[in-house]
């Protein structure tokens, strides 16, 4: 009771003094009213620099009322919310032995986290001595946020890129274990880092959050289609569903396999042949699976390989494993067929 | 997948006979579980999820094993920062050297 007529009184001297604020700074107070700074003044002179003076932009940013915070200790009000570091430098800014501001981190009226840059300076009278301290707050929760964010941004770069880096060593490494003929070495590595690349450009419109099924076999294919001309010798039929960008960069390398093959042995190796590549979503009950299927025709009659080739291995073993299904190469004498199926990306229903 | 393929090949190279591989979490669990490896090799991402529960699952097991990782923060969960890491892209000779050290262990 005897606490409540106290701070009503104190509230009346704060108001007191904030009127003969306005009436002799003008502009000035209006000013800090309504700037978007968080300000407050304290009575250096009565114990506990009880605070006379709160913005709009302080009451915003601590969830407070004016009412709750005039008369208060500004340090009591701040150890409500704020850890020991920060009280430390308010405590130390008030004893007039800190420098510069700090950043702090501070709880809410409603419990909920702010961080803000504050500044406490001491006002001088004409005698220099300290009758008022100015604390000023900038709200710093965005700015940290986005901090926060980048700093996560720039992990996930880092790991991609040393991901890319370790993709290139495998496909030097494959290049050197197949061949000891330079041109054909300098033509693997290269062709399998443009099939790379395709694919992140791909990813990069759509911020690595994945890519049209269609859109990722075109671009694998472009340059075996668009460049020998051979753009009629390809039957795609699909919808576009989304995959991930794991799903995507997989695929991209296995279908680059896939046609690079078929240039060596298969119907790209002749003016007649033609490659199908075709897609559907089977019902099953452990969910949708996405069922690919890549079929040569009219090519020269296949033979089964001797040895499994880094492309098949690739196929057959990693895209397997990447994609958590199966892939599988057959040799029929009509053409190469190669299925894939694995567990259908998550809406993919619905395109 | 380049890279399972790459180093599929050299732990051929370095005599490794049968290998076996996860994609998944919890294919990786039910692999330990149900055979005897003399040691692994673990990514701490699978498929986006870290992979400690499969770390605790082999060291259940006594299954030496080294951890790979495309990260360079050292974000090591405790209990596991004694462990061997291999940080990607890593050579053969990296490799041999940490296999044969798990290995002699």
């Amino acid at each position: 009771m005897s606490e409540k007529i106290d701070k009503s009184e104190k509230q009346k001297n704060a108001e007191a003094d904030v009127e003969s604020f306005r009436q002799g700074l003008g502009p000035f107070v209006v000013a800090a009213e309504t700037t978007r700074m968080a300000m407050v003044f304290t009575d250096a002179k009565a114990p506990g620099n009880p605070i006379i003076f709160v913005n709009d932009a302080f009451l915003e940013l601590t969830g407070y009322d004016r009412e709750e915070v005039l008369g208060q200790s500004f340090n009591f009000l701040m150890a409500r919310g704020a850890d020991a570091e920060s009280l430390e430098y308010i405590a130390a800014a008030f004893a007039g032995s800190a420098t510069g501001g700090t950043e702090i981190c501070y709880h809410r009226k409603d419990g909920s986290v702010f961080w803000s840059a504050i500044l406490i300076s001491p006002v001088r009278d004409g005698n220099g001595e300290i009758v008022q301290h100015f604390a000023s707050l900038v709200d710093l929760t965005d700015y940290k946020h986005k901090q926060a964010q980048s700093r996560m941004l720039i992990d996930e770069l880092n790991h991609r890129v040393k991901n890319t880096l370790a993709t290139v060593q495998s496909i030097v490494w494959q290049a050197f274990r197949n061949t000891s003929d330079p041109p054909v070495i300098r033509d693997s590595i290269e062709s399998r880092l443009f099939a790379l690349s395709r694919s992140h450009d791909l990813l990069t419109l759509e911020r690595w959050e994945g890519a049209g099924l269609r859109d990722v076999i075109v671009a694998a294919l472009e340059p075996f289609g668009v460049e020998n001309g051979r753009t009629e010798h390809f039957v795609i039929e699909g919808e576009n569903i989304r995959v991930s960008a794991t799903v995507a960069l997989a695929l991209g390398i296995a279908f680059h396999e896939l046609a690079t093959n078929a240039v060596k042995y298969g119907a790209f190796s002749n003016k007649a042949g033609s490659v199908s590549i075709t897609w559907s979503l089977e019902p099953s009950p452990d969910g949708d699976r996405l069922n690919l299927r890549w079929q040569e025709s009219n090519g020269p009659p296949v033979t089964m390989p001797t040895r499994k080739g880094f492309g098949s291995r690739i196929i057959e073993r990693g895209l397997a494993h990447e994609l958590g299904g199966t892939a599988q190469l057959e040799y029929p004498a009509s053409g190469v067929i190669c299925t894939i199926n694995f567990p259908a990306p998550h809406g993919a229903r619905n395109g | 997948m380049l890279i399972l393929i790459m180093i599929e090949d050299m732990l051929g190279d370095l005599g490794c006979q049968a290998i076996k591989t996860a994609a998944t979490v919890d294919e990786a669990i039910a692999l330990i579980e149900a055979q005897v490896f003399d040691v692994a090799m673990l990514d701490m991402n699978l498929n986006g999820s870290k992979t400690f529960a499969v770390a605790d699952a082999l060291a259940k097991h006594g299954v030496p094993f080294v951890f790979s990782t495309g990260y360079s923060g050292g974000d090591m969960r405790t209990g596991y920062d004694d462990r061997p890491v291999l940080k990607k892209p890593f050579r053969e000779v990296e490799l041999a050297g940490i296999l044969a050290h798990l290995l002699s262990c």
